[in-house]
């Protein structure tokens, strides 16, 4: 056979072997895709994203590398406070690395928190501008955070910073409805629970955001029993949260029959109430505390003027005041 | 073929590949150890900005070590399967070593195969130096922090099962036996390389010519499986030109996968790699390699000098 003929089996040769392997090799990469140990499949649809997916896949091996000097770049732009960029950045990043919690933290971090933050208290620009900025920012974390739990269904950590983040006073207002929020918080840490992998207070959590969610004081009381079947809880909101459920659920009780029942004792009862009743601005239920807190505080002879009662509450807070200060 | 030739065979084979080995290694390659001795004692000073509780200080630098030490790796892997191949006949022919061997009654699949296991050799004690001294410094990395973070959690009062977790947690970044499936899964891609560079050298008329091609196809490689994609797409009713479907089969049938071996960067991240992937892995780099080399045996069988 002529060396011409031999290089014209070789490409027959090779093209029937890329027929046979085609099929395993697809079956592969499914399967790869389906552990997780290789990134989903590609969606093209612009040049850019076009840019951002061949730095991805031609970087095999060497993508967590790459993420990790990006990521450096992305602190040297949050340090000038270029938020566009620095969203930018992180998107790269985590096409690069999407199974690192780090990264998905992190950006949420940024955009959440301190962009929003930077338009809330620093920036120079309009009222209006500002308050817009800081909502996007705000909405703009929570969206990346949901692309990092998508990616990492089984992050308990991923769905834990989420519910701390729909429950954030300082940011609930630019989820909308705060009961939407709350809800949104507690099935983010239901669903952590359900990972398997969460810390003990992650249902603490869930319980904490369920009781601020309008209308669901019975699934909270049912939640906090079961919490309380399953661990030595000490916590006073906790307990605090018992007394005002069990409250509401039957208004005409005695108060001091219920308190005893929840509380160890009546003066660890009146503190927990107290301090229950200082914080009114975090929207916890506070069904029948004001009362038991009158009635102890006759028990234990609080004078009228020393009472928690009349001392005046923190100011709720509200975004809005930072705006229309400048 | 009776097993006294098949000896004979393999003898043959393991004198080249000795010959190869000692050859490269001659060329002071084995220079880079030092490289990568530093990138990672580097890695171990790598901090990334740190905004979460002190429960996850340190924990960071485990993923670090491991994207840097496997980065390097692949660079080293890649570079070296690919100009180590290209150069292999072209300097026999050179030295005039070559003319010296075919005289001899040496089948010429057993001179490629003993040049190319040279190669592989060398990157696979390149690469098993580098997974001992990784290994080495991750273990001892995360016992640091290990001790560090049970020991915070503790003092905090962490529930015991949740100090588990973080136990669980930190040890899942350490040295596993995916991270062992991941260096081999770098061997498996620069044996894969190295073959088809030797494939390209046995026409190719410089070696400037061979890396370059060789370099170019393990870039297009990794996009292997999206021109797959493209083709079945078609086949299944997508609407993409004819002219994409045809690039896109042709691609599929002509160049080898490269994406499959990317598990590296998933492992690197705590993913877990189940032994039947590494298993299943480990056939692929194994048909390609099988493959590439009688490919190249085929063109060199007759090839005159």
């Amino acid at each position: 056979m002529t060396q011409g003929k031999r290089y014209w089996v070789l490409a027959g040769a090779i093209l029937l072997m890329g027929a046979v392997r085609m099929s395993f090799e697809e079956g592969l990469t499914q399967e790869l895709r389906e552990v997780k140990l290789l990134p989903p499949k590609l969606e093209i649809e612009t040049g850019e994203k076009l840019g951002q997916t061949f730095s991805a896949v031609s970087l095999g091996g060497l993508r967590t590398l790459v993420a990790t000097f990006f990521n450096l770049r992305a602190q040297i732009f949050f340090e000038q406070q270029k938020w566009a960029d620095v969203a930018e950045t992180y998107d790269l990043i985590v096409d690069l690395a999407p199974c690192t919690r780090y990264y998905w933290d992190t950006g949420t971090w940024h955009l959440a928190y301190n962009a929003a933050s930077h338009y809330l208290y620093e920036s120079d620009l309009p009222p209006l501008r500002r308050k817009a900025l800081w909502k996007n920012y705000i909405v703009a974390g929570r969206d990346f955070l949901e692309r990092g739990i998508r990616n990492n269904p089984d992050d308990a950590q991923l769905l834990e910073r989420m519910g701390s983040l729909m429950a954030d006073p300082n940011k609930i207002k630019a989820f909308g409805e705060p009961g939407d929020a709350f809800q949104a918080s507690c099935d983010a840490y239901h669903a952590a629970v359900a990972t398997g992998n969460s810390r003990s207070y992650t249902i603490r959590a869930a319980l904490y955001s369920l009781v601020r969610v309008p209308g669901k004081e019975v699934e909270s009381l049912e939640l906090l029993k079961k919490i309380r079947s399953k661990q030595k809880v000490s916590q006073p909101s906790i307990m605090a949260l018992h007394y005002a459920l069990e409250y509401q659920r039957d208004p005409n009780q005695d108060v001091l029959d219920l308190v005893d029942r929840v509380f160890t004792n009546r003066r660890g009862a009146y503190q927990i109430l107290s301090r229950q009743w200082m914080r009114g601005q975090d929207r916890f239920p506070m069904h029948g505390v004001a009362r038991a807190i009158g009635l102890l505080e006759v028990e234990l002879g609080v004078s009228e003027e020393k009472s928690v009662l009349k001392q005046p509450l923190p100011t709720p807070v509200d975004p809005d005041d930072y705006f229309r200060r400048r | 073929m009776s097993i006294q030739q098949m000896t004979s065979h393999l003898s043959r084979v393991g004198v080249i590949m000795h010959h190869s080995f000692t050859q490269l290694v001659r060329m002071k390659v084995f220079y880079f150890l030092a490289f990568f001795a530093v990138i990672l004692i580097a890695s171990n000073f790598f901090n990334l900005p740190q905004h979460e509780g002190p429960e996850v200080a340190g924990a960071h630098v485990l993923t670090s070590i491991k994207s840097w030490s496997l980065g390097a790796m692949t660079l080293f892997s890649v570079v070296l399967s690919i100009v180590a191949t290209a150069l292999l006949l072209p300097k026999d022919v050179e030295d005039r070593t070559l003319y010296t061997i075919l005289a001899k009654p040496v089948p010429r699949i057993d001179y490629l195969a003993g040049k190319l296991l040279g190669v592989m050799s060398l990157v696979f004690v390149s690469l098993l130096i580098m997974d001992v001294l990784m290994v080495a410094i991750l273990q001892l990395r995360m016992n640091l922090v290990l001790d560090t973070q049970v020991a915070l959690a503790v003092a905090s009062g962490w529930p015991a099962a949740d100090v588990e977790n973080l136990k669980k947690e930190i040890i899942s970044q350490g040295p596993t036996l995916s991270l062992q499936g991941a260096v081999f899964a770098v061997f498996l891609r620069s044996m894969v390389i190295a073959s088809f560079a030797l494939m390209i050298s046995t026409f190719s008329t410089s070696t400037l010519f061979t890396t370059i091609v060789s370099f170019l196809i393990y870039f297009i490689g990794h996009f292997q499986a999206d021109a797959r994609m493209i083709y079945m797409n078609q086949a299944f009713g997508s609407d993409d030109g004819w002219l994409s479907q045809s690039i896109g089969l042709l691609v599929a049938l002509v160049l080898p996968d490269f994406q499959i071996f990317n598990v590296i960067d998933a492992v690197v991240q705590g993913k877990l790699m189940p032994l039947a992937v590494m298993a299943e892995l480990a056939g692929m780099g194994l048909f390609y390699f099988g493959f590439y080399l009688f490919a190249s045996w085929f063109i060199f069988a007759e090839k005159e000098f």
